[in-house]
């Protein structure tokens, strides 16, 4: 009795560490979807900021405008042929590399730098090096014959994609080199012994045990660069036209330069939910597989 | 004769691969190269052709950039310096504490902990237009304090991974001790759990503060002069007037420096933490 009576009391304080998170978390996550909730079905407008009712029209509006589908499909196309570019090569990297960064960390950490850099900021020197007058990639590229306008409408996507997988293989890279480290040195020799090597070791044993490692990857990248902003809003603004608007670029100009507020705010509603949709089935694969 | 051949072999393998990683390096660092060195060249160097690759270095554009009338560049820095500290202690604070209650209470560990983990993978700009108009009717907009708020919500997820793994490896009869000793939770918290958690504290505030400090969405939306980061300030050397290579140069060179030396500490604990978060959330 006095045993479980103390129990209680622990099980309270616990709770009671818990409590300001939750509260921190309630007040700037929770309360601000309710508010996207509450404007999602209203005629919210920078001189209305309560709105009155209006029912689903914002919904009708989001759906039915063909831009939207345009930016949820960049956003979806990018997302996957950059994951799928940044696991590829990052995966056969980790191969190639593995044996010459084991005792040489530095080595490792230059290949990490592209990742500290804020994608802005990323952006605005790829916009720097990638001028078409004067950047020095397209003036290197001149004096070997080729003219190249990287920044032109022919070129901007793939250009925004490379600059994405630039700058993100070396994440995909560290992940599935630390995940490659701590497989360890006796099941390779044991592996070895049973006369598995080169291939046959890479494919029945190697790849195996970096599978979670690479589902997390293919996760997170997949997650990150469907929300990309940073780099293509400091590039293009989203332009020519609507080419390289992502579903974030998008309802960030809903927002802000066309002023359509209740439309951007359902935009955002329907957004979290596929994201939550995502997150969920993205959970049950893991939870299976392990 | 065999082995012979075989080391040959062995070394032009390992030649390949020295050619591949310097390929590599290149390849990814050149953005990061070309800015910095044109930041220290002198305007005749920077539009000499070809591009010049040795020179002898100025710092005339990073005295143009502390200087610039037009960009208040200095209070910028200032800025993220601020966002990014106070972000990262009020993670650190709010979490360190629910960590500890998650793993040796099991309080919320199997409810809120994913949902916490899983707030990374949200798209931010869902919380965009609430949060304007919240930081509108309070006051908040273009001010430090707001955006160290945006900070902490983005770093609370890591940090939180990145401590509960940690109390997991605390080992308990070290509490049970304490407990004993008659301490309650709250101070074996302080005075057994804090102590040891200083290695796990400067990967989490490390991490935490290149991630802050790469902030830019919600420093574009909700600031617009006094609180200006950075991320977007450096932004604005950019005009469509055109570009002054040099202090622009200079200009990103600043605002990519703190992050890179601090990431070539933190960079192994970006590997673990995401690893973790698999593992253990």
């Amino acid at each position: 009795m006095s045993y479980s009576s103390f129990e209680t009391k622990e099980q309270a304080s616990a709770r009671a560490l818990l409590v300001p998170l939750c509260l921190f978390l309630g007040a700037l996550l929770g309360f601000p979807t309710l508010i996207n909730l509450w404007y999602s079905f209203s005629d919210v407008s920078f001189q209305n900021m309560i709105g009155t009712f209006v029912g689903v029209d914002n919904y009708v509006a989001a759906i039915s405008n063909p831009k939207m589908w345009q930016a949820l499909g960049f956003s979806l196309k990018f997302a996957l042929i950059c994951t799928t570019l940044e696991v590829a090569v990052a995966l056969v990297l980790v191969f190639i590399l593995h044996p010459l960064l084991i005792k040489r960390p530095w080595m490792t950490a230059i290949l990490m730098l592209p990742m500290m850099v804020s994608p802005a900021l990323m952006g605005v020197m790829y916009r720097l090096i990638l001028n078409e007058f004067t950047g020095a990639v397209p003036v290197y590229l001149e004096m070997a014959g080729y003219a190249v306008n990287f920044l032109g409408r022919g070129n901007i996507y793939k250009t925004v994609v490379a600059i994405e997988v630039l700058q993100w293989t070396p994440f995909a890279f560290l992940i599935l080199l630390t995940a490659r480290q701590t497989v360890s040195y006796e099941l390779e020799e044991a592996a070895a012994v049973d006369g598995a090597t080169g291939f046959r070791s890479t494919f029945h044993i190697l790849l195996p045990m970096m599978k979670p490692a690479l589902v997390i990857v293919i996760f997170v990248r997949f997650i990150d660069s469907f929300r990309v902003f940073d780099h293509i809003y400091v590039l293009t603004g989203g332009g020519p036209g609507n080419l390289t608007t992502s579903i974030s670029i998008y309802i960030y100009k809903l927002f802000f330069v066309q002023n359509t507020l209740g439309e951007a705010v359902a935009v955002s509603i329907l957004l979290l939910l596929m994201s939550l949709t995502l997150i969920v089935v993205a959970m049950r694969l893991v939870v299976r597989r392990s | 004769m065999i082995v012979s051949r075989h080391s040959r072999l062995d070394s032009v393998t390992h030649c390949l691969r020295w050619v591949v990683f310097v390929a590599v390096a290149l390849l990814v660092n050149f953005p990061i190269l070309s800015t910095v060195l044109t930041s220290f060249k002198t305007n005749a160097d920077i539009n000499a052709y070809p591009p010049k690759w040795i020179f002898s270095p100025t710092l005339e554009h990073y005295r143009a950039v502390l200087a610039s009338p037009n960009v208040n560049y200095s209070h910028y820095i200032m800025n993220s310096i601020v966002i990014a500290t106070l972000g990262t202690i009020f993670a650190i604070v709010l979490t360190l504490p629910a960590a500890y209650a998650m793993v040796r209470q099991g309080v919320g560990r199997t409810w809120l902990l994913p949902i916490i983990t899983n707030l990374r993978a949200l798209p931010l700009i869902i919380f965009a237009i609430p949060f304007y108009f919240m930081y509108k009717q309070v006051g908040l907009l273009d001010t430090r304090i707001g955006l160290a708020l945006i900070s902490c919500i983005i770093n609370i997820p890591i940090a939180l991974v990145m401590f509960v793994g940690f109390v997991q490896d605390v080992p308990r009869e070290l509490d049970d001790a304490a407990k004993i000793d008659g301490a309650s939770m709250w101070k074996t918290l302080w005075h057994v759990v804090l102590p040891l958690s200083r290695p796990v504290m400067l990967a989490v505030f490390l991490l935490s503060f290149i991630y802050s400090w790469n902030e830019f969405l919600f420093g574009l939306i909700l600031t617009t002069k006094s609180a200006v980061p950075v991320t977007v300030g450096a932004t604005f050397f950019v005009t469509s007037r055109g570009i002054e290579w040099g202090p622009t140069a200079a200009a990103m060179t600043i605002g990519i420096l703190p992050p890179l030396i601090l990431g070539l500490f933190a960079y192994p604990y970006i590997g673990k933490s995401m690893l973790a978060g698999a593992v253990k959330g």
